[in-house]
C-alpha cells in the first residue's frame, strides 16, 4: 500500500487507515518540546531532523499548535508560518498536524468567530491534520474550527479530553463521541486526548474497546503523556483494543512529561504482532542520531526536576504544564510547598470546581487557584477573572456538577446569585472588524502586513508586533543553532560561529574582545565574514532620583480604589483599557483588564465618577501598587460625603 | 627642484592635494585646527602645523596661515575649495609674502568673484547670459528698476547677492509683493554674510540643467577645456551627484558650450584650473552663470574621462611650467559619476550627522572605482565642519556600465555610525530617469520616492547584532 501523504483527501486517508494491517504513529515533536523543553525546541533542530523524519514514514508530524505558536514568536523568534513553509520544503510528503484549543485557538481565551475562521483558513494551507479540543468537552466551542477545517478539505480530528474519577465513565465518553459525530459526520479521526497520561493501561484499553464496540469504523487516535512512566503500557492497551494511530516522539529528546519513545512503542507492539504501518525503523534511529548532539544545548529548558512523577494520577496536571509549573515554583519561591499544592490542594480544587479536564486553559485556572489558595492562606480569597468567568459559565456548562454556593459567594460576594443570573451563560464574543485590525497593525509596523502577519497578530497582538520588530532588527534567526541562540555565559574569545543565513549563504563570526568604556558603554568586537564590526552596547540605565518604589499593601490598594485611585493589585500586563478619559463610570464598571500568568482579571470601578487620568496603555507592564487610572469621585466633586 | 607646498585646507581635498604633491616629489605641509587633530590629512602630510583652536576661524585666518607658511619655509600654497580658495585677499597676501598661490592671480579672482563685474566681462565678449540687472541702486530707485525688470522678463526672478556663491545669498521671487519685501532683507543679509550689500536680479530659468566646463590655462597663452560635467542633481543648491560628460546628446551643442567656456576664460585672462558654469534650459539654450576660480569638488569625474590629473597640473602650472598637452591631445572617453557620500540623514532634510563615530568602514574596490575620502574606522566626525565623508567616483565605458558599477559599489559600501546618503543613492541608481541620464535641477523635488528607504543592514549583520547581545548579556534575553 502507498503511504499516506499530505494532499490526499481526508476520506482517502481514513480509508487507508481503516484498511491497514497495523497501526500508525504520529511523531509529536511539538508536544515533546512543550512538555519537556518549555516549548523551546528550535526550528533549526526540526530542520536538522526533517529529512530523516520524512523518511521515517509517520502518519503525521505534530509540529505546530498548542502553546507553540505563541512561544514561536515570543521566545524562539520564528515566524510560525515560515516554520511550516521551510519544513514543508524538506518534508514534501509527511502530513503536518496541529493542536487547536477550539474557540481558544492557540491562545488562552475565546477568539471571535471571524478570527477563528481566518486563522484556520491561513494555517490550513500548511496543516493537514487538525486535532481540536475543548477543556470542558463542550462541542459548540469547537464547532467553528470543525467547519473551517472540513471546508479546507483537511483531516479533522476532534478530541475527547480524558480524565479519571467517578464521573469519567465509558458511558460518558462514548456519548461524547456520538455528540461529536453528530456534528462532524463520520469522516474524521477521533482523538482520545490523555494530556495528563492518566489512568492505567487497563482503563485506557477498556475505554478504547467501548468506543470501538459502538463505532466499529471510527478511526481512533490515542494521545498520551509519559509523566508516570507508563504510557507505553497505555499505548499498547489502546492498540490491542482497536486504536488506529498513537502518539510518540524521537527518543533522543524524550524526557519525563512528554510522549514516550517511538522505538519503544514499535518494539513492544511488534511482540504482540502489531506492525507500525509505513514506519522505517532505521530512519527513526537515524533521526535520534542526528538530534542527540543538540540535546545538551537545551539543558537549561529541561525540567528542574528529574524523574517520572507517578503522582500525576493525583494532581492530574497535563504533561505540557509540568515544566512551567516547577519553573513558577522556583521563581515564585514556593517550591517547598509543591507537595502540598500538587497532592492536597490541587486535587481538592479540582473536585470542588467540577472535576472536568485539567488542560489549557482549565489547567491554568486550577493551578493558579491552588497556588493562590495555598500562598494567601485564604481559599478562593483572590479569584482570578478567568475563574470568575468559569463560574459564570462563560466557557460552557459544567459537565458533571456545579461548584458549591460558598465558592460563588467567595468569588462574587453575598450578591452572587444576582450576578450569576445577570452575567451567566456562555461567552458571546462579537466579531471584530478585521480590516480595522489590519490598519492598526499597519500603523504599528509602518508597512503593509501580510495576511499571515495579520493572523499572527490577531492571536497575540503585542507579542506579534514585538516579534515583527525583532525580525526587522535581527533578521531570520532560526538559522542559529541552539548552541548559539541559547548560549549562556558568553562565548569564548576567538570562538568561531559558523552558520548559513536564510538565503543559504554561509557566514563565519569570530568573537573578538570586549571593551568597557568610562561612560559605562561596552564595545563588542566581532569579525563578521573576516571584517571587523563593533557593536556598542549602551550603559545599563539606572534611573537617578527615581521615586523610591513604594510597596502598597493589599488594604492600601483597596482603600485607594475607594477614593478613585486605582492601583494594580498584582504585577501584570495591561491587556485592555475599557474606558476613556472624561468618561462617566458607575460602581462595578470594567475599567481595565490586567493579565498575569496567562490569566486575565478585569479591574472594576470601586467608585462612581469621571475618569480623570489614565496612567497605563495596552501592552504596558504595571508593578504591584502601580498607578492605573484615576476617577474623580462625586464625593470629591461635591466636596462632601454623600 | 623639491618644493615645500602647503595645503590650506582639510578633509578629503587636503588629502587629494597632498597625494599630488607627494607624487610630484615635493614636500606636503598640512595645517589644522584643534577639532581636526585626529584627521587623516595631518598624518599623511610630511609636516603638519597646528594653527589654532578654530573651529572654522583659523582655516580662514590669512595672517596665521601666511605666518605658518613662512615659519615652515613654504614655497607655494594650494587653497583647495571653500575656506580661502576664492578669497582674493588670500591670493594677494601669498603674492606679497613671496609665496606662490596655486590658482589664478588675485585680480582674476576678484573680478570673477564679483558677479556683476563677471557678467559685464562676459557680456562684452558676447557670451550668452541669463538676462539680469546691474547692481540695483539703493532705495526706491532700485526697487522700481527691479519691478521694471520683472515686468519685462516675467516672474519668477532670482535675487542674488553680488558677492554670494556656492548657493548662498540667493532667493526666488515670485511676485511684486515678495520683491518689495525681500529686497531690503536680501541686502542686509548680504552685508552681514559677505560684507557687501550689493544685490541684483536675474531671470529664472525654469528646471535648467547645470552644465559646467573644466578649463585650464597656463601662463603662456594656452587655454584648453576638459569637457563638460553635469551637476544638476542638487539639494538646496548644493551638488550631490556629478557626472562627466553631460548626457546631452547634441554633440554640437556641447562643443559650443566648451568653446564658449574657453572664450570666457580668455576674456577674463584666466590662469590655472577653473570651472565655467552654464545653465541649459528646456530648449537647449545655454546661459553663462559664473566662473569658479578653484578646483571643484567634482573635478574627479573629469580626471576619470580625460586621464588628466587636474591637481597635479595646477601645481605644475603654478610653478611656472606650460601646459604639457594641447586641446587636440585631449581625448575624452567613457562616463564617470561621482557621488558625495555625506554624513547626513536624507530622510531628515539631510540633517548633518556630525559628532558620531564611524564604527565600521568598509569601502568597495575593483575596476573603475575611485575613492577620495578621509574617514577611517574609529574616526569621530567633527561637528564643526562639513559633512562630506568620501567621494565615490566610478568610471565606465558606457553610461549603463557606469551606473551598474556604481550600484555595485554602493551595495558594497558599509559605513556604520553616522547615517549617510548611501541608501538614498541606492534608490537613485535604481531610478529609471537617472538610468536614462534624464535629470535637471528639479530632480530631487520631482522624485520624492528616492527618500523612501529603510535602513536595511545585511542579514549577517543583523544576526551578528543578536550574537553581540547574547555575548554581552551572557544570555539571549529574547529567548528566556
Amino acid at each position: 500500500m502507498d503511504r499516506i501523504v499530505q494532499g490526499m483527501h481526508s476520506s482517502e486517508i481514513l480509508k487507508r487507515v481503516r484498511e491497514a494491517d497495523g497501526y500508525f504513529i504520529t511523531n509529536t515533536a511539538r508536544d515533546l518540546s512543550q512538555s519537556d523543553f518549555k516549548n523551546r525546541i528550535l526550528l533549526h533542530t526540526d530542520l536538522l531532523a526533517a529529512e530523516a523524519r520524512e523518511r521515517a514514514g509517520y502518519f503525521s508530524l505534530e509540529i505546530t499548535g498548542g502553546a507553540s505558536v505563541h512561544v514561536d514568536i515570543l521566545r524562539k523568534q520564528v515566524d510560525p508560518f515560515l516554520k511550516l513553509k521551510l519544513l514543508r520544503e524538506k518534508m514534501p510528503h509527511t502530513m503536518f498536524q496541529t493542536l487547536c484549543r477550539g474557540v481558544n485557538l492557540f491562545g488562552y481565551r475565546p477568539y471571535p468567530q471571524n478570527v477563528i475562521r481566518l486563522t484556520v483558513r491561513e494555517f490550513a494551507k500548511y496543516v493537514d491534520v487538525w486535532r481540536v479540543f475543548d477543556f470542558m468537552n463542550h462541542v459548540p466551542n469547537m464547532q467553528a474550527v470543525f467547519e473551517e477545517v472540513q471546508k479546507a478539505g483537511k483531516l479533522l480530528e476532534p478530541s475527547i479530553c480524558f480524565s479519571t474519577g467517578p464521573e469519567h465513565t465509558d458511558e460518558y465518553y462514548v456519548g461524547k463521541v456520538g455528540e461529536i459525530l453528530a456534528v462532524t459526520g463520520p469522516d474524521i479521526s477521533m482523538c482520545i486526548k490523555n494530556h495528563g497520561g492518566l489512568g492505567t493501561p487497563k482503563r485506557i484499553g477498556e475505554l478504547v474497546r467501548a468506543i470501538r464496540d459502538k463505532y466499529p469504523d471510527l478511526v481512533i487516535h490515542y494521545h498520551g503523556h509519559n509523566t508516570d512512566g507508563n504510557d507505553i503500557g497505555r499505548i499498547t492497551a489502546a492498540v490491542l483494543n482497536g486504536a488506529n494511530i498513537v502518539d510518540a516522539a524521537d527518543h533522543a529528546f524524550t524526557g519525563y512529561f512528554g510522549p514516550p519513545p517511538i522505538l519503544s512503542v514499535i518494539q513492544t507492539l511488534k511482540d504482540y504482532g502489531h506492525t507500525a504501518v509505513g514506519v522505517d525503523e532505521a530512519a527513526v534511529i537515524e533521526t535520534s542520531g542526528l538530534l542527540r548532539g543538540q540535546r545538551k544545548d537545551y539543558e537549561y529548558f529541561e525540567s528542574q526536576f528529574k524523574g517520572f512523577l507517578p503522582t500525576v494520577q493525583i494532581h492530574k496536571l497535563p504533561g505540557g504544564a509540568m515544566g512551567s509549573s516547577f519553573e513558577q515554583a522556583v521563581k515564585g519561591g514556593f517550591l517547598n510547598r509543591m507537595s502540598e499544592i500538587l497532592h492536597e490542594e490541587l486535587p481538592k480544587v479540582q473536585r470542588e470546581l467540577g472535576n472536568w479536564w485539567s488542560v489549557t486553559p482549565g489547567s491554568q485556572i486550577l493551578w493558579t487557584t491552588a497556588v493562590s489558595n495555598v500562598q494567601s492562606g485564604e481559599r478562593y480569597g483572590n479569584c482570578s477573572g478567568d475563574l470568575k468567568n468559569l463560574l459564570l459559565g462563560k466557557y460552557g456548562p459544567f459537565p458533571f456538577y456545579c461548584p458549591e454556593d460558598w465558592i460563588y459567594e467567595k468569588a462574587f460576594g453575598p450578591d452572587w446569585r444576582r450576578i450569576v443570573e445577570e452575567q451567566g451563560g456562555v461567552m458571546q464574543i462579537e466579531d471584530i472588524d478585521i480590516e480595522k485590525e489590519r490598519a492598526t497593525l499597519q500603523e504599528r509596523l509602518g508597512y503593509e502586513p501580510t495576511e499571515q502577519q495579520l493572523v499572527t497578530y490577531l492571536q497575540h497582538p503585542n507579542d506579534a508586533v514585538d516579534f515583527f520588530k525583532f525580525e526587522e532588527k535581527f533578521g531570520k534567526v532560526y538559522v542559529l543553532p541552539p548552541a548559539i541562540f541559547f548560549k549562556r555565559g558568553g562565548f569564548a574569545l576567538g570562538e568561531a560561529l559558523e552558520f548559513n543565513d536564510h538565503n543559504g549563504k554561509g557566514h563565519i563570526i569570530e568573537i573578538g574582545p570586549v571593551h568597557r568604556h568610562e561612560d559605562g558603554s561596552t564595545s563588542i568586537y566581532l569579525n563578521v565574514d573576516h571584517h571587523q564590526r563593533v557593536f556598542i552596547m549602551p550603559a545599563e540605565v539606572k534611573e537617578e532620583g527615581a521615586v523610591k518604589e513604594v510597596t502598597l499593601s493589599k488594604k492600601e490598594i483597596q482603600d485607594l480604589a475607594k477614593i478613585g485611585d486605582m492601583r494594580a493589585p498584582f504585577g501584570a500586563n495591561v491587556c485592555e483599557v475599557s474606558v476613556a478619559v472624561g468618561q462617566e463610570v458607575a460602581v462595578g464598571d470594567k475599567l481595565v483588564v490586567l493579565e498575569a500568568m496567562k490569566m486575565q482579571t478585569p479591574m472594576l470601578a470601586a467608585v462612581a465618577g469621571k475618569v480623570e487620568k489614565i496612567a497605563v496603555k495596552v501592552g504596558e507592564a504595571v508593578k504591584v501598587g502601580g498607578k492605573i487610572l484615576k476617577i474623580s469621585c462625586e464625593a470629591d466633586a461635591a466636596g462632601q460625603q454623600k | 627642484m623639491k618644493k615645500k607646498i602647503m595645503v590650506a585646507n582639510r578633509g578629503e581635498i587636503a588629502l587629494r592635494i597632498i597625494r599630488a604633491i607627494q607624487e610630484l616629489g615635493h614636500v606636503a605641509v598640512a595645517i589644522y585646527e584643534t577639532p581636526d587633530n585626529a584627521a587623516l590629512h595631518i598624518r599623511v602630510a610630511d609636516e603638519a602645523v597646528w594653527i589654532g583652536d578654530g573651529p572654522r576661524k583659523d582655516y580662514l585666518n590669512i595672517a596665521k596661515i601666511i605666518k605658518a607658511a613662512r615659519d615652515h619655509g613654504v614655497d607655494a600654497i594650494h587653497p583647495g575649495y571653500g575656506f580661502l580658495a576664492e578669497n582674493p585677499d588670500f591670493a594677494k597676501a601669498c603674492e606679497e609674502a613671496g609665496i606662490i598661490f596655486i590658482g589664478p592671480p588675485h585680480e582674476v579672482i576678484s573680478k570673477l568673484g564679483d558677479k556683476v563685474t563677471a557678467r559685464n566681462i562676459m557680456a562684452a565678449a558676447g557670451i550668452p547670459m541669463v538676462p539680469g540687472t546691474e547692481n540695483l541702486p539703493h532705495g526706491e530707485e532700485g526697487l522700481s528698476e527691479a519691478l521694471a525688470f520683472a515686468v519685462r522678463y516675467g516672474y519668477p526672478v532670482m535675487l542674488k547677492a553680488t558677492a554670494g556663491g556656492g548657493g548662498r545669498g540667493i532667493r526666488l521671487i515670485e511676485n511684486d509683493a515678495q520683491l518689495k519685501e525681500q529686497l531690503p532683507m536680501a541686502r542686509s543679509e548680504a552685508k552681514a554674510a559677505f560684507n557687501n550689500d550689493n544685490v541684483y536680479l536675474e531671470k529664472v530659468i525654469v528646471k535648467p540643467k547645470h552644465v559646467e566646463v573644466q578649463i585650464i590655462a597656463d601662463n603662456f597663452g594656452n587655454t584648453v577645456h576638459l569637457g563638460t560635467r553635469d551637476c544638476s542633481i542638487q539639494r538646496r543648491n548644493q551638488k550631490l551627484v556629478e557626472i562627466a560628460p553631460s548626457m546631452i546628446q547634441d554633440k554640437k551643442l556641447l562643443d559650443d558650450i566648451c568653446a564658449t567656456a574657453v572664450q570666457a576664460a580668455r576674456a577674463s585672462n584666466y590662469f590655472n584650473a577653473g570651472t565655467v558654469e552654464f545653465l541649459v534650459d528646456k530648449d537647449y539654450k545655454f546661459y553663462f552663470m559664473e566662473i569658479n576660480t578653484r578646483v571643484q569638488v567634482e573635478h574627479t569625474v573629469t580626471e576619470m574621462i580625460s586621464g588628466i590629473d587636474i591637481v597635479r597640473t595646477q601645481i605644475k602650472l603654478a610653478l611656472g611650467r606650460p601646459l604639457s598637452f594641447t586641446q587636440d591631445d585631449i581625448r575624452l572617453r567613457g562616463h564617470a559619476i561621482e557621488m558625495r557620500i555625506n554624513a547626513e540623514d536624507p530622510q531628515n532634510n539631510f540633517m548633518p550627522e556630525g559628532g558620531k563615530t564611524v564604527t565600521v568602514y568598509r569601502s568597495p574596490g575593483g575596476y573603475g572605482v575611485r575613492l577620495d575620502g578621509f574617514v577611517y574606522q574609529g574616526f569621530t566626525i567633527p561637528e564643526v565642519y562639513d559633512s562630506l565623508l568620501v567621494k565615490l567616483t566610478v568610471f565606465g565605458f558606457t553610461w549603463n556600465e557606469t551606473v551598474d558599477r556604481l550600484r555595485r559599489c554602493l551595495r558594497n559600501y558599509t559605513i556604520v555610525g553616522p547615517k549617510t546618503t548611501i541608501p538614498f543613492y541606492l534608490n537613485l541608481v535604481n531610478d529609471p530617469d537617472f538610468q536614462r541620464g534624464d535629470f535637471d535641477t528639479s530632480y530631487l523635488e520631482t522624485h520624492p520616492e528616492l527618500f523612501d528607504y529603510k535602513d536595511d543592514p545585511s542579514e549577517v549583520n543583523k544576526l551578528a547584532r543578536l550574537i553581540a547581545e547574547i555575548h554581552f548579556k551572557k544570555e539571549n534575553k529574547y529567548a528566556i
